[in-house]
């Protein structure tokens, strides 16, 4: 490996991780500066970060991030609640299972955002239709992980439950359940992160807010800084759904190692 | 976005499912739900002009089939599929397996991966329109932008589980350079990099159909905006149903051919 590959090795890892970005910004900057870069299109990351600065604490910005969360959190709940249940019933009774099973297979590849236009004829153009359209993804990704984990319990472990006398709601409570808990959670991490997709994707379609709507709507007038200043929001949303839920959740489930084959 | 759970026991279940038959209630399930559709729909109990009986959007199914739209809209959205497809998959492939032994490399790209992987495609619309031009270039590289973040992640994990006395005998053995990828890197990350193709072909249907929504004429996705501006229900649940199927074919269709082609590959069911 080259001399770059010797230099790094001497930098701690984060500050290697950091230098990446601030590498990255670094370049950014010059090359719109320096006029490389069309600066009416990719305007320089010092001034994206001072419109970021602004439009937060000027409220504009700060209401579309808001507007985004409160959908992505009814959203969330709306999937959860029932995905789990349901995911649950499949999980532990054949009949559920075959009889839902169909839908769930059908429905469970089916890009969910093709469901927005059906949705918005049935519950009219508003956060409902769009509400429901973002739950729709996270709700089957929950379904079918939690049928997933329910299934893959150790028989063995039912089998030593069994025998020190665990029945019915006990024997799912105190056996089933803990074990089945790190494949749920993973779904519902994933469902999370899947609505806010869709979420984004309705919001730059149709919607009046959000910060799908508001990259949409800097595109639209040319506005780049504020473009670029809702996708770093966006980002640092997402970056905390994916790892910081992962942390979360590792640590909830410090028994269960899980190995991470990235970071 | 993360898209694996535990990538394979879904679809390989589904698949078990689909040989056993699925099961009579299953089949029942189906009928008795399209027979209540239907005869609610002749009682009057559920608006038609919301919800058509299967009967009638059959009919217009086949109506558009026969006149060649469906078939139309379908092919448009087959190209950017696959353009989208390519163009993420080739070079996420080969940073994959460069980053999968430069570690340097690694660390310095992971924080900038971790930032744009999340964010959702649609939004690298305006950005590629601005750099592209509004057009098909455009739509095909918004596809393609977080399908080639996911390929790398599962191409990079894919060398990284790679068992390390493997790498150290075939470099002893004079495998460098291009040899060390293609003959050791690259057939042993394959099913790795095979999960990445298949979870990056999904998510890549995913955003075709929500930029065809919000910035194409033609295609499947365009196809329902404009069904929906013009309050055309049939034609709208005609396109679902093709929609449907392209995600069960991409879905489903996919892992059997893993199982075909690597059949030997377990345990990786591990979440990415």
């Amino acid at each position: 490996m080259s001399g770059w590959a010797a230099a790094g090795w001497l930098l701690p890892r984060e500050l290697r991780a950091t230098a990446g970005v601030v590498a990255a910004a670094l370049l950014w900057e010059g090359l719109a500066r320096s006029g490389l870069l069309n600066p009416a299109y990719f305007p320089p990351t010092s001034r994206v970060l001072r419109v970021l600065w602004q439009d937060f604490r000027g409220g504009d910005l700060a209401l579309h991030t808001l507007a985004t969360l409160g959908r992505l959190g009814s959203a969330f709940l709306l999937a959860a609640l029932p995905g789990l249940g349901i995911g649950i019933l499949m999980g532990l009774f054949t009949v559920a299972r075959r009889a839902l099973d169909p839908y769930v297979v059908l429905l469970y590849p089916l890009p969910k955002v093709a469901l927005l236009p059906l949705l918005l004829i049935l519950l009219g153009v508003g956060d409902p239709a769009f509400v429901v359209t973002a739950s729709l993804t996270a709700f089957f990704q929950i379904v079918v992980n939690t049928m997933d984990a329910v299934r893959n319990v150790d028989p063995l472990l039912v089998e030593v439950g069994r025998n020190y006398g665990a029945r019915g709601f006990g024997l799912f409570w105190k056996v089933v359940l803990p074990a089945a808990l790190p494949g749920i959670l993973t779904g519902l991490r994933l469902g999370l992160g899947l609505s806010l997709v869709t979420l984004i994707a309705v919001e730059f379609a149709i919607a009046k807010s959000g910060l799908g709507h508001l990259v949409w709507r800097s595109w639209q007038m040319l506005a780049t800084p504020q473009m670029f200043a809702a996708l770093l929001v966006v980002g640092g949303i997402g970056i905390l759904l994916t790892r910081g839920l992962k942390r979360v959740q590792d640590r909830l489930l410090r028994w269960q190692p899980t190995v991470d084959v990235w970071a | 976005m993360p898209l694996s759970g535990r990538p394979h026991m879904v679809e390989r279940g589904v698949l078990r499912g689909l040989r056993d038959g699925g099961g009579l209630l299953s089949l029942l399930s189906v009928v008795a739900l399209l027979s209540l559709w239907e005869g609610a729909a002749r009682a009057g109990w559920i608006h038609e002009a919301f919800f058509p009986r299967p009967t009638v959007v059959g009919a217009q199914f086949a109506a558009l089939v026969r006149e060649g739209v469906l078939g139309e809209h379908l092919s448009v959205t087959l190209g950017r599929l696959f353009w989208s497809f390519l163009v993420a998959t080739l070079p996420g492939v080969a940073l994959g397996l460069v980053l999968g032994v430069w570690r340097t490399a690694r660390e310095v790209v992971d924080p900038l991966v971790a930032f744009v992987y999340p964010i959702p495609s649609v939004l690298f619309l305006p950005l590629a329109a601005i750099v592209l031009g509004r057009g098909e270039a455009a739509r095909v590289a918004t596809a393609a932008v977080t399908s080639f973040l996911l390929v790398v992640i599962n191409t990079t994990a894919g060398v990284r589980q790679l068992d390390r006395g493997l790498l150290e005998a075939a470099m002893h053995y004079g495998a460098v350079g291009w040899r060390l990828f293609t003959k050791v890197l690259l057939p042993g990350s394959l099913p790795w990099i095979f999960t990445g193709l298949r979870l990056a072909l999904g998510l890549t249907l995913i955003v075709v159909i929500a930029v065809e929504m919000v910035g194409a004429e033609t295609g499947l996705g365009a196809w329902l905006w404009l069904s929906w501006q013009t309050l055309r229900v049939r034609d709208m649940y005609a396109g679902l149903l093709v929609i449907a199927a392209l995600g069960l074919t991409v879905t489903y269709g996919l892992e059997a051919v893993r199982q075909r082609l690597v059949p030997w590959q377990r345990g990786l069911e591990r979440e990415l």
